[in-house]
């Protein structure tokens, strides 16, 4: 892997692009080299005026298509926020009560919204969909920009990487889903085709044998990767599908729906085994098992993360998370560890928001524990590294930001500014 | 993961009770195995190709190419991770399924009956040969070392003594038709031609133990996980269970021991003859597939009694094969080589769909909750709910699962290997014996289309020095239709 260093043929290059950045694209060794200073020029604390426009939520395209639940939900009940009951139980001592994530870095490129974000499972990369129809492939580390993944024929709602990180798979608007070979950054030659309607959520399963996939047009299905057919349809549901996501183990998946269901199925049968459903029945529009698989997560437009314990009984829901705003987009998640592992080691579930943060809740407790700030548009996608302390997040700005966890209070932003 | 929420009905069936569906693609299969952990189903065809299975799938995730003869026998490492494969072109050949390469190619000098893997080196396995000794094969280095068996059963002081020459020249003659590792690998079993079964210490090569079980040749020697039970195949038309004793113990006298046949299974009135036993996971059924005949049969151990006849696809079954944990038993199709499967179909359950859903078996008549349609203020409801969400959650511990198969070598710091997902599988399955010319038209393939391969077997390391001679024979002798050579 480490060979490749050719740029992909697709990839445009614009001559000013070239002058920006001569090397970095294909420089993918994690190594601190010092940065150069064409290169990151040091950006002003970040709610610096964001001179690339923040027209992104009058975008009529991301507006209209992507991933806005366009169901009517009379505001009376969407507002009626339920007051946040920050209970004054005190913590253990040795718990951290909030948490100091800085942001690091600036990410541009990205010519419209940027709808997901994920870190690689190595934790080498970050992978950024956006509703520009490209994927850009970011260095973790330093944030050079190593690929632009071209291909697309609509805007991108989700990627997923395989378990290997070596495959990122996307879902898009062009009712397609594309496998990416991260070795050479060129896009497998057969998409999957077979949704009627917008792609809006994919997951691979942890042997990265199967994709789960969840579309505007109502289905669920399950494909055989290696084969790139349709293995098996779930009817799921009569509403979109938000989210779908696997067990750790891959025996279940879970899909929701903007009917308010959250169903849990067998993989190897493919039949329902459980379905949650909040007696407000607001739409889940996005949906996550913990990273042991004994809960999920879930995000409703009503201003609410769920944790559910679906094993038990019929399923019940054991925490809501509220701070942030959810009213309209899919935003999304994810679960992350704080402390000091082994010894302490703490859950958190970080979200977006659509007042423009990145709200981080104690699990237990359901405090908050940081707002981030930073982002000039609503927060679309947020993803924790896989084993380090550091958050990407991306959102209406067009921005991805990696934000790390620093005790020093000396706030060093860089700012990459890639193919602008 | 999913235990806890499947109906515990369905989990309580240990048996596979319907045809499910059967394996895709193509090639006339002739011999499968799942691998230990169960997500795959190896199968070796006709044409010397083996497929990679993926069980949850059902789709071939890789193809192994380097056999010109029928797979005759296939054994999985421990891990998973290397194959062998035994083929009637006298072959073995160690697999890696990381890259797909061919570890070791290892010559004998007759067809092979089955070649099995130790069970914990994956660089030793054990091969019994057409009219011939058994032989322990040492792979650890390029060349590898062939170490003879013994076959001759071992005769007690009294009997050596009385001997005639008759009964010795018999012995000499006896030949070994299959072999088989104890789990612990201490220990070979094998079977003769004359229906002896032979203890082999593995460390020594010495003979340890003979037991006479049958007169008849013994065709197929099975043992559950635990090495505890053993299944004998053989012509006489009767299917044995025999319990071992625990063959690691240093304590064991293999002078005083004694074999007793558990139980005998035949069909009394048909007469039906056995192709192929399995065990299930837990040695608790018996499987048999029958010569002539659609079905396979199903024997209870606890009774001896036969339980369930499986229905099937309207042809012989030779190769039947149980799933290492699961109720779902794989078979093969004699005469179109089709790999079909048996599982337990399970229902939806329609309290699933909706969280207020209960099965009933009667009407009940719904009891309202004192407080059920009270009205209370919202906001106050909510605030009471938000209140009550003051447990601990950990949303982080991994519990350890309890796998019965690996529970006895999980957790040895193993790493579990998975087989890379490979994209362009498919594009090379194009084996199947009509290919579509035009619209509507179809032809045979011709013979040796696709076997380009075997002309260039330098790229694979070659055991024998006469390898390439006898390849130039071998191909010869297949290339009956066209053949098309690589050019270069």
């Amino acid at each position: 892997m480490d060979g490749v260093h050719d740029i992909p043929g697709k990839r445009p290059r614009s001559p000013e692009d070239e002058g920006m950045e001569d090397a970095p694209p294909t420089k993918r060794s994690s190594s601190h080299s010092p940065p150069e200073p064409s290169l990151y020029s040091p950006m002003p604390p970040y709610n610096a005026t964001n001179n690339a426009g923040d027209d992104s939520d009058n975008d009529p395209y991301y507006q209209s298509r992507t991933r806005s639940r366009s169901r009517t939900q009379s505001p009376s009940r969407s507002i009626s926020h339920h007051s946040r009951s920050l209970s004054p139980s005190t913590p253990p001592p040795s718990k951290p009560t909030e948490l100091h994530y800085k942001q690091t870095l600036i990410l541009r490129g990205h010519k419209k919204a940027v709808s997901a974000v994920k870190f690689s499972p190595n934790g080498r990369w970050i992978a950024s969909a956006s509703a520009d129809a490209t994927i850009k492939i970011w260095d973790a580390s330093t944030g050079a920009l190593t690929y632009t993944l071209e291909g697309h024929l609509a805007g991108i709602n989700t990627i997923s990487w395989s378990p290997d990180s070596t495959i990122l798979a996307s879902g898009s608007d062009d009712k397609s889903i594309r496998l990416w070979d991260m070795t050479t950054g060129q896009a497998h030659p057969v998409p999957f085709i077979g949704h009627h309607n917008y792609v809006f959520s994919i997951a691979f399963s942890p042997k990265g044998n199967m994709l789960v996939s969840g579309s505007y047009d109502e289905a669920i299905f399950l494909w055989d990767v290696r084969a790139a057919r349709v293995m098996r349809s779930l009817p799921a549901h009569s509403d979109p599908v938000g989210g779908v996501d696997f067990v750790r183990d891959g025996t279940l998946i879970v899909s929701c729906a903007n009917d308010g269901l959250i169903r849990v199925w067998d993989t190897a049968t493919g039949q329902c085994l459980r379905t949650l459903v909040h007696e407000d029945n607001a739409p889940v529009t996005s949906v996550r098992f913990s990273p042991n698989g004994k809960y999920i997560l879930a995000w409703t437009l009503d201003s609410c993360i769920r944790l559910w314990n679906y094993v038990d009984g019929k399923g019940r829901c054991v925490k809501t998370y509220q701070g942030h705003v959810n009213t309209k987009y899919s935003l999304a998640g994810c679960f992350g560890v704080y402390g000091s592992p082994p010894l302490q080691q703490y859950a958190f579930v970080a979200s977006g928001s659509e007042d423009n943060s990145i709200v981080v809740w104690d699990v237990s407790s359901k405090n908050v524990l940081q707002r981030l700030e930073g982002h000039t548009g609503v927060v679309m996608g947020v993803d924790t590294h896989p084993n380090e302390q550091a958050i990407v997040s991306g959102g209406l700005d067009r921005t991805v930001r990696v934000w790390r966890y620093r005790e020093d209070a000396v706030e060093t932003v860089t700012a990459h500014l890639a193919a602008s | 993961m999913n235990l806890a929420l499947v109906d515990p009905f369905v989990l309580a069936q240990d048996c596979p009770e319907v045809l499910t569906g059967r394996l895709p693609g193509s090639g006339h299969s002739t011999a499968i195995r799942f691998s230990h952990h169960g997500d795959l189903l190896a199968s070796g065809r006709v044409d010397g190709i083996i497929s990679i299975f993926d069980i949850e799938t059902n789709g071939v995730a890789r193809k192994l190419r380097g056999h010109t003869r029928q797979v005759q026998s296939l054994s999985w490492s421990a891990t998973d991770r290397y194959l062998l494969s035994a083929s009637q072109d006298w072959k073995c050949v160690l697999w890696d399924l990381k890259d797909g390469s061919r570890l070791r190619i290892v010559r004998m000098e007759a067809p092979i009956f089955i070649a099995e893997l130790h069970p914990k080196n994956h660089m030793l396995f054990v091969a019994a040969v057409f009219e011939d000794q058994p032989v322990l094969v040492d792979i650890s280095s390029e060349v590898p070392v062939k170490r003879t068996l013994p076959t001759a059963p071992k005769r007690s002081q009294i009997e050596r003594d009385n001997a005639t020459e008759k009964q010795a020249a018999q012995d000499a003659k006896q030949t070994t038709t299959v072999t088989v590792f104890t789990p612990s690998g201490e220990h070979i079993l094998a079977g003769t031609n004359k229906g002896w079964l032979n203890i082999i210490d593995t460390a020594t090569r010495q003979l340890q133990y003979s037991t006479r079980l049958t007169n008849y040749l013994i065709i197929l020697l099975r043992l559950t996980p635990s090495g505890r039970d053993l299944l004998v195949n053989s012509t006489d038309r009767i299917v044995r269970t025999l319990h071992l004793p625990d063959l690691t113990d240093p304590k064991l006298d293999f002078e005083n021991l004694r074999l007793e046949v558990e139980h005998k299974f035949q069909d009394l009135v048909q007469k039906l003859s056995w192709n192929h036993v399995s065990f299930s996971p837990t040695g608790e059924y018996v499987t048999a597939s029958t010569w002539m005949n659609h079905h396979i049969y199903v024997w209870e151990r606890g009774q001896g009694s036969l339980v369930k006849i499986l229905e099937g696809p309207k042809e012989e079954l030779s190769v039947v094969e149980w799933h290492p944990h699961r109720p779902f038993v794989a078979a093969v199709g004699v005469d179109s080589g089709r790999i079909y499967l048996w599982s337990i179909l399970q229902p939806q359950r329609w309290s699933a769909l909706a969280p207020d859903f209960a099965e009933v078996e009667e009407n009940v008549e719904y009891i309202e909750r004192e407080d059920e349609f009270d009205i209370q203020p919202l906001e106050e409801l909510h605030k009471r709910r938000l209140d009550q969400e003051d447990e601990e959650v950990d949303v982080l511990t991994v519990e350890p699962v309890k796998d019965s198969v690996d529970g006895e070598e999980g957790g040895g710091g193993v790493k579990e290997f998975t087989m890379p997902i490979l994209l362009n599988v498919e594009e090379s399955d194009s084996e199947d014996e009509v290919v579509a010319v035009g619209a509507g038209q179809f032809r045979r393939r011709s013979p040796g289309v696709g076997k380009e391969w075997m002309n260039d077997e330098e790229n694979g390391p070659v055991a024998s020095g006469d390898e390439v001679t006898r390849n130039g024979t071998g191909a010869a002798v297949n290339g009956t239709g066209t053949r098309k050579r690589k050019a270069g």
